[in-house]
């Protein structure tokens, strides 16, 4: 396929645990132990700061194995054409015994700071397709950052993207979660690879990757086959499981989104993933309601002392210049003096609010009535407040109030201008943290489903 | 509570704070609180809404799609209200650049494998700029907005109980 496929099965047919003689040729200290610990080197001082940890890498690294790497690799290259492994099952028997080495140096050199080093040194030999040399010690020396799958499409992807995308790309080819940390955030150990909200474009470019690297059979073998949930674990050892590129893209995304949404359920409160399909609902109301949420004490606190409907429009008689930010409702709304609120986003915020607004024009016991429903209500946002800030006693006079008045819980402010003005559905909710609303949150006025 | 962030200079919440309330400022002294009527409070509302949402992206700067998009969506508005010509322009070439970022997420967008489609979309609806990307990054985005809107709300809440 391409020359770094071939001089990656040299390597693995080289470096295999089933052929330690090479390896072992490697060593410059001998053959004692495992092969594995052989590469170690012992002059490394795991203590050491994060610039002597990579200058010692690649120092000793290079120095011994890679030249002597090079030279093995030559004659057997022509040997060297197994059919019967795909691609790069050959560089993930490499890397992944160089991952483990240089995990264990990683873990105990700290491997934060060489980041931007690695990433300098990578970046030149990665940016060579013709450099198997280095890739491999690219694709090994990244190992320790991120211990995950797609190892091959690393190899893949400095070909396709030049540039200082392919860093990132070869960072990506390494696996999403754990390259979150390699970036710009801080690149712990291994270990930490859930960062819900790093590695933005390295996802992205990975996203993209890795559709097109894996249709080129780069990663059949190496994907997959354990869970993201150890950190430790993620050599992928299943080889030639999934050959189809397709089938292992897929589970790769599937993995990814699934991170994701474990990520996002911390985030959203009610947070009892039972499937996926209500877990997105969950996550769609609360965006919602954070947004709405924004939008009322924007205009509650800062927009002004009175309490004005941006939400809903106003009476009729008032002349129809409030304006209607659900973007319409009834046809006599649409007066709006700004006439905006453009965006899609207001449109699709609540039916909700389109519901009542409409309701609310033509009699206000049903919409109150639609509101209870639902199990909202509206308040004045005085209300409101005095609630979140006070305990939960105020409640009950304020629903015995307004259910007896003309509109109920329609009293603003006391301001009384002669158009009713209406206040607005507040977002008090149990997760804003603002007092005693925890359990009450539900019959008070918010937005949020009970 | 609040303060431990507040603390942290480049925190997200301690940036939007600062930019906010300098916006803020700025709004107050165009206009005195002398409007009554509900088209000024609108309007100063609105004002107010751009202004956060603004000073939100900028925080955030381009670090992520959405607030790329919003910034994107904030600019083409200003430049629309200023001169229709100069909106179209930028409109194209921004365009021009959301649609390329779209056609290079688009491989695996509607194709997902999960089933996720309705709620999806809706979500794409919700997340400024969404329409834009795959179902990964549309999760991972919205994390992030998720962040950023309830550090705006604990920021907005403490205001005005003054």
């Amino acid at each position: 396929m391409q020359p770094c496929s071939r001089e990656m099965q040299a390597m693995n047919s080289l470096l295999s645990p089933t052929q330690p003689i090479p390896l072992q040729d490697l060593q410059p200290n001998g053959n004692s132990g495992t092969h594995q610990a052989q590469i170690h080197n012992p002059q490394f001082d795991p203590t050491s700061s994060h610039d002597d940890f990579l200058d010692q890498m690649l120092s000793t690294l290079p120095s011994c194995s890679w030249s002597d790497l090079k030279s093995p690799w030559d004659p057997p290259k022509s040997d060297e054409t197994p059919p019967s492994n795909p691609d790069n099952n050959a560089g993930f028997h490499y890397d992944e015994i160089l991952a483990s080495k240089l995990r264990q140096h990683q873990i105990n050199g700290g491997g934060g700071g060489t980041t931007a080093a690695m990433k300098m040194m990578m970046q030149q030999q990665m940016l060579l397709p013709g450099r198997p040399i280095a890739a491999a010690g690219g694709g090994g020396l990244t190992m320790p950052l991120h211990n995950d799958i797609v190892d091959g499409s690393s190899f893949k992807s400095p070909n396709q993207q030049g540039g200082e995308g392919s860093v990132q790309a070869l960072y990506n080819g390494f696996g999403a979660g754990p390259l979150h940390g390699t970036n710009n955030q801080s690149p712990n150990q291994p270990q930490h690879f859930h960062h819900p909200q790093g590695g933005n474009m390295q996802t992205q470019s990975f996203g993209a990757t890795a559709g097109t690297v894996m249709n080129q059979s780069q990663a059949s073998g190496s994907t997959t086959g354990g869970t993201p949930a150890q950190p430790k674990q993620r050599v992928r050892a299943r080889r030639g499981q999934a050959t189809d590129p397709h089938s292992i893209a897929e589970r790769l995304r599937r993995e990814r989104i699934a991170e994701r949404m474990k990520a996002l359920q911390e985030l959203v409160p009610n947070a009892n993933k039972k499937d996926k399909a209500s877990m997105l609902d969950e996550i769609i109301d609360y965006v919602k309601f954070l947004q709405l949420q924004v939008k009322v004490l924007s205009m509650s606190r800062l927009g002004g002392a009175a309490a004005v409907a941006p939400l809903v429009a106003d009476m009729p008689p008032e002349g129809g210049d409030c304006v209607q930010t659900t973007a319409g409702g009834g046809g006599s709304l649409q007066r709006n003096s700004n006439g905006n609120q453009p965006s899609a986003n207001n449109d699709s915020l609540t039916v909700t609010e389109h519901q009542v607004a409409k309701l609310m024009e033509e009699d206000m016991g049903s919409a109150m009535q639609y509101l209870q429903g639902k199990g909202l209500c509206l308040m004045p946002i005085s209300l409101a407040t005095a609630i979140s800030t006070a305990t939960c006693h105020s409640r009950n006079p304020m629903m015995n109030k307004g259910s007896s008045s003309n509109h109920p819980l329609l009293q603003s402010n006391g301001d009384g201008p002669s158009s009713p003005s209406m206040s607005v559905l507040t977002v008090q909710s149990a997760t804003m943290g603002n007092g005693g609303l925890d359990g009450s949150a539900k019959d008070a006025a918010s937005v949020s489903k009970p | 509570m609040n303060n431990p962030h507040h603390l942290n200079p480049t925190s997200l919440k301690s940036r939007f704070t600062t930019r906010f309330l300098r916006a803020l400022t700025k709004i107050r002294a165009q206009k005195p609180i002398s409007s009554s009527s509900p088209t000024e409070i609108f309007r100063r509302y609105r004002r107010i809404k751009v202004a956060a949402d603004k000073s939100m992206a900028y925080s955030v700067r381009s670090r992520r799609i959405w607030s790329r998009a919003m910034l994107w969506k904030l600019r083409s508005r200003s430049y629309r209200r200023q001169d229709p010509c100069s909106g179209r322009r930028s409109g194209k070439t921004n365009q021009a650049i959301m649609k390329k970022s779209s056609n290079e997420n688009t491989t695996t967008r509607r194709e997902d494998g999960v089933g996720f489609v309705e709620e999806a979309d809706e979500l794409r609806q919700l997340v400024p700029g969404g329409e834009t990307m795959n179902l990964c990054n549309l999760l991972d985005e919205t994390a992030h907005y998720i962040k950023c809107l309830t550090t705006q709300v604990q920021l907005f809440s403490p205001i005005g109980k003054g």
